[in-house]
C-alpha cells in the first residue's frame, strides 16, 4: 500500500489525527509499557478469557500504531521497530471502528489499573472521534448524534411531546397529592433549581420525572424545569464529537442563563452528569457561570436539611449500588449516593469490588445504541452479572439511566432475580407526605376501568402477568398468544390499546405492528411493544409505518407497566381511593 | 592496579558522552510533548470539598510507591514485588557506573558491593521471567512489539555484568568492566529511542491524570469498601 493509494476517508482520518491530540493523550500513547497489568481490569477481557484481542493495551495500539507511524518520529523512521502501521484501507477504518465502539465502553477501569497513569479509555474517545469525523461509526451513533444536533436531545423528543408529558405528569402529581398547587412549573425565571432531565424519562420513565417533582413539592422548592434545551444527557462524550459535546452542553447552559437560575440540577445519570458538570465547558472551550449539582447531592441536602422526611421502612427489598463509571471515576460521586441509599433503605449490601472499582455496567459509553454489538456485549457482562448476583440483593439501585438500561438488558439475559431502579424512585416512596394530603383509601376507581387492552406474547408466563395486572386495574384484557390471530382478534375486539412482544415464533412484532398499520380497520389502535430483547428494536423502527405509541423493556414491573399504558391511552389518574 | 587507557575512555567519555546524547535527545522529546496543547479542566471542581483537588497530583505520583492504591498491584503483590526489585536492579547498575569512576572507594565497603550484587542478580532472574512471560502468554505476546523484546534483553544481559563488575575487580583482566561500560553506554544511547523511556514520560502521565482526577474529587481515591 502507499500514499497514493490510502482511501479518501483514510486521508481525512489522517489529517484530523493531530488536531484531537493533546498532551494527555500524546502522554497516553507514548507512555505504555506493554506490562500487560491493566489486561484484568477489562471486563470484556475477564469474560472472554480466551481471547486476548480484548485486552486494553492490545485495543490502545491500534491508534497507538497509526501515531507512532505518522507522529512520533521513532515510528516514522524505525517502523517495525516499534510496530507503527498506518491505516489505508476502508476496511481498516472499519476494523478500528470495532474496537472503537465494540470492544470498550470507555469506562476507564484499565486507566485506574495502570501504574503509567496510561488513561486508554481517553485516547479510545479520542479515536471514536476521527473515526464519526470520517463517518465511520454504528448506525446507531450517527441517528442519536443527529437527533442531539437537530432536535436538541437524543432521542428526538418533539418539544410537545415533552410539555406533554410535564403536563401528563403534574396531573398525576396533583392528583395523588391531593393539591392543585402540586405541578412541574416550566420555565420559570429566577429559580433556585432549573432541573434538566435525560430523555429517556420522557420516553421511558416518566415516573423518574414525577417522583422529582413530588421531592421538589415536598421540599417547598423554588424549582422548574425548561421548555427548550432541557437534556443533559451529551453524545458528544461517547461519539468522540467535541463539536457536538461542546454544542449541547453551551444550550443547556445558556438556558439556565436565560432564566437566570440559581443552580442547574442534573438527573440521575452518569454520563449526563459527566458531560455536564465536568467535560462540556471544557469541549465548548469556555467556562460557564452555572452552579450545578447531581440530584443525588440534592435529595441528601434536602434530607440533611430537614427539608424533606422519609420513611426508609417503606422500601421493603434488600438493595446493593452500582456505581456508574462515569459518577465514579470521571466525577468522584460515590459516597453520596450511599450515604443517600442508608437513609431511604434499612438493607443496603455493598457491591464488590465499588466504587471507583466496580465494574461497568457493561451498557456504557453509548453501547445500548448500538445493536450490531449486542451479542459481544452480553457475553462480556458475565462478570458483572457475577457481581451483581453475589450481593444476593433484590434491587440493584444506580445513579444513571444507561445503567438502567445495560443492568436490565444483562439481569434478563443471565435470568438473575433482581429489579434494577434508581434513587429518585427510592427517596419519592420513602416520602412521608404530609397528613392533611393523605387521602382515605375506603374503595378505589380503577384507573384502567372500561378499557380493553389486547395482550400478544408468545410466553405464557408473560402473558398471564401482564393479563392479570391489567385486569387488576380494571381493564378488559384479551391475551393472544399467536402472532398469526392478532390482526383478526384486533379487527373484532377493536381493543384501545395492544401490548405488544417482538420475539415471537412464526411472525416477529415488527411484522405484526405493520399489519396492524396497514389495516384500515386498526391502523388506529395504539401499540405499546414490550421486549425482552432490545436488539431487536429495529424489527420494529425500521418499519415505514407509525411507530408503536410506547415501548417498554422487560422486565417490566406493574408501576412502570400502569404508567406507560396510562400515558398512552392518556389517563391522568392512577386507581383512586374513593370515600365510601 | 591502574586501569587501560581503553576502560578510562569506557569510563569517562563514553559515558558522558552517552549521557550528553540522552539529555539531548530527552530534552527534544519532552519539548515534543509539551508542544502538545494542554487539556485542562475549565469547570469547577466536583468531590466534596474535603480534600484538596491540587492533592490529587501527588497522589497520583506517588501511586506507584502505593501496591494497596491500584487493584492491579494489590491483587498481584508478586508481581509488583517483582516491578520493584526489577527496577531497583536498574537503578543499582545505573549508580555502578558512576560509582566505579568517581567513588570507587564505595565498593570497598562489602554491603555495598552485596547488595548491588543482591539486586542486579534478582533483577536479572526477573528480568529472565519477564521474558519467558511475555513469549509465553498469549495476551503478553499479542501487545509486544520488537523494541519490547530487544530493551528488555538489553537489560537482562546487562544485569549480569553489573553483578560481575560490582566488586570492581580487575584481577581477572577487565573484560568485565569493559562490556559493563559499552553496555551501559549503549544502554544510555538507546533509551531515549525505545520504550525504557517510559521513565521520561511516566512523571508526565500520572501527574496529568492526577490533575485531572483531583480536580474531579476522585483523587486521593477512597478505597473502596472489600468483603469481610
Ligand atoms: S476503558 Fe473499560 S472497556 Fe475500555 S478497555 Fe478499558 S477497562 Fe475495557
Ligand atoms: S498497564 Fe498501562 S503500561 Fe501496562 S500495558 Fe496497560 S496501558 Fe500499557
Amino acid at each position: 500500500m502507499s500514499d497514493a493509494t490510502r482511501s479518501h476517508k483514510a486521508k481525512k482520518f489522517l489529517e484530523r489525527l493531530p488536531k484531537k491530540l493533546s498532551r494527555q493523550i500524546v502522554g497516553s500513547l507514548v507512555g505504555c509499557v506493554h506490562c500487560g497489568m491493566c489486561t484484568q481490569s477489562c471486563h470484556y477481557m475477564l469474560s472472554n478469557p480466551e481471547d486476548p484481542t480484548f485486552a486494553p493495551a492490545h485495543k490502545a495500539d491500534q491508534l497507538r500504531k497509526i501515531f507512532k507511524r505518522h507522529i512520533d518520529w521513532t515510528g516514522r523512521v524505525f517502523p517495525w521497530w516499534v510496530s507503527a502501521k498506518s491505516v489505508f484501507t476502508d476496511s481498516e477504518l472499519e476494523d478500528l471502528k470495532d474496537i472503537a465502539f465494540g470492544k470498550c465502553t470507555n469506562c476507564r477501569r484499565c486507566t485506574f489499573n495502570c501504574p503509567m497513569g496510561v488513561d486508554f479509555a481517553s485516547a479510545n474517545r479520542t479515536l471514536r472521534g476521527l473515526l464519526v469525523h470520517v463517518g465511520v461509526m454504528p448506525e446507531g451513533v450517527a441517528v442519536v448524534s443527529k437527533d442531539q444536533w437537530e432536535i436538541g436531545n437524543q432521542m428526538g423528543v418533539l418539544k410537545e411531546d415533552y410539555i406533554e408529558t410535564l403536563e401528563w405528569m403534574s396531573d398525576e402529581l396533583s392528583g395523588e397529592l391531593g393539591d392543585a398547587g402540586a405541578r412541574i412549573p416550566i420555565d420559570v425565571k429566577n429559580a433556585a433549581v432549573v432541573y434538566s432531565i435525560n430523555p429517556r424519562e420522557v420516553k421511558y420513565d416518566p415516573r423518574s420525572i414525577s417522583d422529582a417533582a413530588k421531592i421538589f413539592w415536598a421540599a417547598r422548592e423554588n424549582w422548574c424545569m425548561p421548555s427548550e434545551c432541557w437534556d443533559m444527557t451529551n453524545f458528544g462524550l461517547f461519539s468522540g464529537d467535541d463539536d457536538l459535546g461542546g454544542a449541547a452542553g453551551r444550550r443547556l447552559f445558556e438556558k439556565v442563563m436565560e432564566l437566570k437560575g440559581r443552580k442547574l440540577v442534573i438527573s440521575e445519570c452518569g454520563h449526563g452528569y459527566r458531560s455536564t458538570r465536568c467535560e462540556a465547558q471544557n469541549w465548548a472551550g469556555q467556562s460557564f457561570p452555572v452552579d450545578m449539582e447531581s440530584s443525588v447531592i440534592t435529595m441528601l441536602r434536602y434530607i440533611k436539611e430537614g427539608r424533606i422526611k422519609v420513611d426508609k421502612a417503606k422500601n421493603k427489598e434488600s438493595y446493593t449500588f452500582h456505581d456508574s463509571c462515569n459518577n465514579a471515576r470521571s466525577c468522584g460521586l460515590t459516597e453520596e449516593p450511599r450515604e443517600l441509599l442508608n437513609l431511604v433503605a434499612p438493607d443496603f449490601r455493598e457491591m464488590h469490588p465499588n466504587r471507583a472499582e466496580n465494574y461497568c455496567c457493561t451498557g456504557g459509553g453509548g453501547a445500548m445504541s448500538m445493536s450490531e454489538y449486542t451479542p459481544r456485549r452480553l457475553k462480556s457482562a458475565k462478570i458483572k452479572a457475577e457481581q451483581l448476583k453475589a450481593t444476593g440483593a433484590t434491587v440493584v439501585v444506580t445513579s444513571c439511566h444507561n445503567c438502567v438500561d445495560g443492568l436490565s438488558d444483562l439481569i434478563k439475559h443471565y435470568k438473575l432475580d433482581m429489579k434494577v431502579t434508581q434513587l429518585v424512585n427510592l427517596v419519592a416512596e420513602a416520602l412521608v407526605i404530609p397528613a392533611k394530603v393523605a387521602a382515605p383509601a375506603a374503595g378505589k376507581v380503577l384507573a384502567l376501568a372500561g378499557r380493553t387492552i389486547m395482550v400478544v406474547d408468545d410466553e405464557p408466563d408473560a402473558l398471564t402477568f401482564f393479563s392479570a395486572l391489567l385486569a387488576d386495574h380494571g381493564a378488559r384484557t384479551i391475551p393472544v398468544s399467536d402472532p398469526n390471530e392478532v390482526l383478526k382478534a384486533a379487527r373484532k375486539e377493536k381493543p384501545d390499546l395492544i401490548t405488544l412482544d417482538i420475539s415471537m415464533p412464526g411472525k416477529d412484532g415488527g411484522e405484526v405492528l405493520c399489519e396492524l398499520r396497514k389495516n384500515p380497520e386498526t391502523e388506529a389502535i395504539k401499540v405499546c411493544v414490550i421486549t425482552g430483547r432490545p436488539e431487536l428494536r429495529k424489527l420494529i423502527y425500521d418499519r415505514t409505518v407509525r411507530p408503536p405509541e410506547g415501548y417498554l423493556d422487560k422486565p417490566v414491573d406493574e408501576a412502570k407497566l400502569l404508567t406507560n399504558v396510562r400515558k398512552i391511552l392518556e389517563l391522568a389518574h392512577e386507581d383512586v381511593p374513593v370515600e365510601s | 592496579m591502574s586501569e587501560s587507557a581503553l576502560l578510562h575512555f569506557a569510563q569517562h567519555r563514553l559515558q558522558e558522552a552517552a549521557l550528553l546524547c540522552m539529555a539531548v535527545v530527552y530534552a527534544f522529546r519532552i519539548r515534543w510533548l509539551l508542544s502538545f496543547k494542554d487539556a485542562r479542566d475549565k469547570q469547577a471542581p466536583t468531590g466534596r470539598g474535603v480534600v484538596d483537588p491540587e492533592s490529587g497530583k501527588y497522589y497520583s505520583l506517588a501511586n506507584i510507591a502505593m501496591p494497596w492504591a491500584m487493584e492491579s498491584t494489590r491483587n498481584s503483590p508478586f508481581f509488583y514485588l517483582q516491578f520493584a526489585v526489577f527496577h531497583l536492579g536498574v537503578a543499582c547498575a545505573i549508580t555502578l557506573s558512576f560509582i566505579i569512576p568517581y567513588l570507587p572507594g564505595l565498593l570497598e565497603l562489602p554491603p555495598v558491593v552485596k547488595a548491588i550484587q543482591g539486586f542486579t542478580a534478582a533483577a536479572f532472574v526477573i528480568g529472565v521471567g519477564r521474558m519467558i512471560r511475555r513469549i509465553a502468554v498469549p495476551v503478553m505476546r499479542l501487545i509486544s512489539t520488537p523494541d519490547d523484546y530487544f530493551s528488555l534483553a538489553l537489560l537482562t544481559v546487562w544485569f549480569p555484568f553489573a553483578f560481575l563488575a560490582a566488586p570492581n575487580d580487575r584481577g581477572g583482566g577487565e573484560g568485565v568492566l569493559l562490556t559493563f561500560f559499552f553496555l551501559t553506554a549503549f544502554f544510555l544511547v538507546y533509551v531515549p529511542f525505545s520504550k525504557i523511556s517510559h521513565y521520561l514520560y511516566y512523571p508526565f502521565t500520572r501527574f496529568w491524570l492526577g490533575r485531572t482526577m483531583g480536580h474531579r474529587g476522585v483523587f486521593p481515591m477512597r478505597q473502596p469498601v472489600h468483603p469481610r
